[in-house]
């Protein structure tokens, strides 16, 4: 059968898209433009897919829980973790950071975890909201 | 068509290794007489990046985040292999909750990289719409492995003596859920692939790979099982819970009757080891048997059990695109391996695209290349040698050339 | 196509029978997984260099073997080649890894091709030439596989002696920050 797809295509016509238009239906010709219509309430955002249970984001960092111990280093594939000897505490650089959580199962007070955040691109690698300490 | 004779550069510009859909670079060289190639040379070694280098300076928990990067593709069978290799050095026994759970996360895998694959082909024929529809049907599979795992492609959940994250009871309805839409879904896809007269004519009788061949060659995966080989980790070896289950060799025998090793064959393949996947899942969570999903929750502990062991060990797993090989040697002085050794499963296919290739015409190269799934697939320069004269071919001009074809057999 | 299933030490004792002290070390290793306890069956044997394409040979009249790949080891004074065959491969749960080793003296690395045998051995032999520093004979095709062209020919990258590729690697985040 040379049309096997024909019924597919016409029902897809009748159907909603798929996509989810984040963050805006259209590319907004400027930009920065658009982010700063945005803060004033005059654009809207619409909001990306919700993520399920378990996601694995930016991580968050519990700084009173944390002994110093130094296991998280051991097994950082990316050596994204620096020790501070001074308060013998940790600095995560996320801009080498691969998300894969392994931090959080061999910490032994649990002062890591993964939350659901995943907006995190940048251009400068060791800017503010990239380091977390 | 005017061609003046250029010098062969060997200057390749890779087209981004790193991408999801993974088509990393290979150089062949083709002689020509006519429409007809006469000759095929392949080179590869574009994208080597010296990851068992790299790995022999970690420990080997990191060399499992390393071993997932390899490839997009089948990220979960290298980290796979690599536990494999490790517990066999060192022997540690994996609790048999683990082994059934390693089972549904690889099989899921299998069934991501069959359905990619098939949007791939179809799209090398001409069929975009194919193309949306598989996706369309592998977003669904996708969103499943980040309910499971956390994450849509590396999925990071492999350890050495078991797995990272349980599948519990109340995740179960949904897993049912999505087998349920994938099972309605395949007769579709059965209907629209082997049903369809183009498909037919375009994959008939091209590209045929015969059984001696395949044997002599040592080819891997479903390429060789199209040709009739019954070439099988899965059902050959017991590990993870492949054993305790209800599996058999597939060829492409079972549904048409006779084995040609085409490019039509391959298409056969792989669309009825994605029913062969959908029906292992569902055997896996009503025989799961209930326990530690880690032999040795404690991560240092670990550690320093792997740096005191001395051993070597062969791990073997079944990828999407065949037989997966890691070999580890521990010494018992430092922590990271002494020697690793990763083989990809395309390596092993590379070398039958020499009797796949010739006699066949240039716009057939897209079509019979991209069957035997290859995990570093469409060349970024082909360099056609033509009756002395040499000029060179993209990409996008070489997948021209096929959907051209096509048109033409459609008249 | 298999007609007859093997059994590892049918295997062990075929080809100790033709080769007798050629064959040194040999070690049968059997894992247990799932619920039903299966077992997977490996081979590990030491093979001389001077009989070892006799040996692949005859292995090749009992069943033909699939070679899945052969890693390599730098011990200190000499290299380890490890050829891993599969046999039996389309028996339910009855395959047997057999790992063949070979060791040459770095002084005179030099071993037989098998790719007139098995010729799907091409790509891995000529792997092995390039990052050990091993030498073929007879081999149709010795161009480079995978280390690229800027890379000189003395170093070879899986050595741990001086011709290491240690002098060709720099630290990224050392470099940049």
């Amino acid at each position: 059968m040379r049309f096997s797809m024909l019924p597919s295509v016409f029902a897809q016509m009748f159907k909603k898209p798929w996509t989810n238009k984040f963050p805006a239906k259209y590319t907004p010709s400027n930009t920065t433009q658009f982010l700063k219509d945005v803060s004033e309430g005059k654009a809207e955002i619409i909001p990306p897919v919700q993520t399920p249970n378990g996601f694995r984001g930016k991580i968050k960092y519990d700084k009173e829980k944390c002994i110093g111990c130094k296991l998280c280093l051991k097994v950082c594939p990316c050596e994204a973790i620096e020790f501070k000897p001074k308060e013998k505490k940790i600095k995560i650089y996320l801009a080498r950071c691969c998300f894969c959580s392994q931090c959080n199962d061999i910490c032994p007070t649990n002062c890591l975890s993964m939350s659901d955040e995943f907006l995190l691109a940048g251009a400068d690698p060791y800017s503010k909201d990239l380091i977390v300490e | 068509m005017n061609q003046k004779a250029t010098t062969k550069t060997t200057y390749h510009i890779p087209i981004g290794p790193i991408h999801p859909a993974l088509k990393e670079p290979v150089y062949f060289e083709f002689e020509l007489a006519g429409e007809r190639i006469v000759d095929v040379n392949v080179k590869l070694g574009h994208v080597h990046r010296g990851i068992e280098w790299a790995g022999m300076r970690r420990n080997p928990i990191q060399v499992l985040y390393l071993a997932e990067r390899i490839c997009g593709i089948c990220s979960y069978c290298h980290p796979a292999a690599f536990a494999l290799a490790v517990e066999a050095a060192a022997d540690i026994q994996v609790p048999e909750r683990a082994e059934y759970l390693r089972v549904i996360q690889g099989e899921l895998e299998r069934i991501c990289s069959h359905m990619l694959w098939a949007g791939v082909a179809a799209h090398e024929i001409g069929f975009d719409t194919v193309l949306y529809l598989t996706w369309q049907i592998r977003e669904r599979a996708l969103d499943l492995t980040e309910y499971l795992t956390g994450n849509r492609v590396t999925k990071a959940i492999m350890m050495i003596g078991g797995i990272r994250r349980d599948i519990t009871n109340d995740m179960l309805p949904r897993i049912k859920k999505d087998m349920l839409y994938f099972k309605d879904n395949f007769e579709k896809l059965r209907h629209v692939f082997l049903d369809d007269k183009t498909v037919k004519m375009r994959s008939q009788g091209a590209g045929i790979l015969t059984k001696d061949d395949a044997i002599k060659l040592c080819a891997v995966g479903p390429t060789t099982r199209a040709s009739g080989v019954k070439k099988d980790v899965r059902v050959g070896e017991s590990y993870f819970a492949y054993g305790d289950l209800d599996m058999k060799c597939i060829t492409p025998k079972d549904l048409t009757g006779t084995v040609n090793g085409d490019v039509y064959d391959r298409i056969i393949q792989r669309l009825l080891e994605v029913k062969q996947a959908i029906e292992l899942i569902e055997e896996c969570i009503d025989k799961m048997p209930s326990g530690d999903i880690v032999a040795e929750p404690k991560i240092p502990k670990l550690l320093s059990q792997l740096k005191k062991t001395n051993g070597e060990g062969v791990g073997r797993h079944e990828a999407p695109r065949g037989e997966v090989i890691h070999y580890v040697k521990l010494d018992g002085k430092s922590e990271c391996p002494y020697t690793w050794k990763v083989r990809a499963p395309t390596y092993n296919n590379i070398l039958p695209w020499i009797p796949m290739l010739m006699g066949e015409q240039i716009a057939d190269i897209p079509i019979v290349a991209a069957s035997t799934d290859p995990c570093m697939s469409c060349t970024n320069r082909v360099a056609v040698v033509s009756s002395g004269r040499k000029y060179e071919l993209t990409k996008e001009q070489l997948h021209n050339l096929s959907i051209e074809k096509t048109r033409r057999l459609m008249k | 196509m298999t007609k007859k299933k093997l059994t590892p030490e049918e295997v062990v004792k075929y080809l100790k029978d033709e080769f007798k002290t050629k064959i040194k070390d040999v070690k049968i290793v059997k894992r247990k997984s799932g619920s039903k306890k299966n077992e997977s069956k490996y081979i590990w044997m030491k093979v001389d260099k001077s009989v070892f394409k006799q040996a692949i040979k005859h292995l090749c009249k009992l069943q033909f073997p699939h070679l899945a790949v052969a890693s390599g080891n730098d011990l200190d004074k000499t290299i380890e080649l490890i050829y891993h065959f599969t046999l039996n491969y389309d028996q339910r749960l009855d395959e047997i890894v057999l790992n063949i080793s070979v060791e040459l003296p770095k002084s005179d690395p030099t071993i037989d091709t098998i790719s007139d045998i098995i010729p799907g051995a091409l790509i891995t032999e000529r792997e092995k030439m390039e990052m050990l520093g091993v030498k073929i004979d007879g081999i149709p095709d010795d161009r480079r596989v995978f280390v690229p062209e800027d890379i000189p020919v003395g170093v070879y990258p899986w050595r741990k002696d001086k011709t290491g590729p240690d002098k060709f690697y720099k630290n990224l985040h050392e470099v940049k920050k």
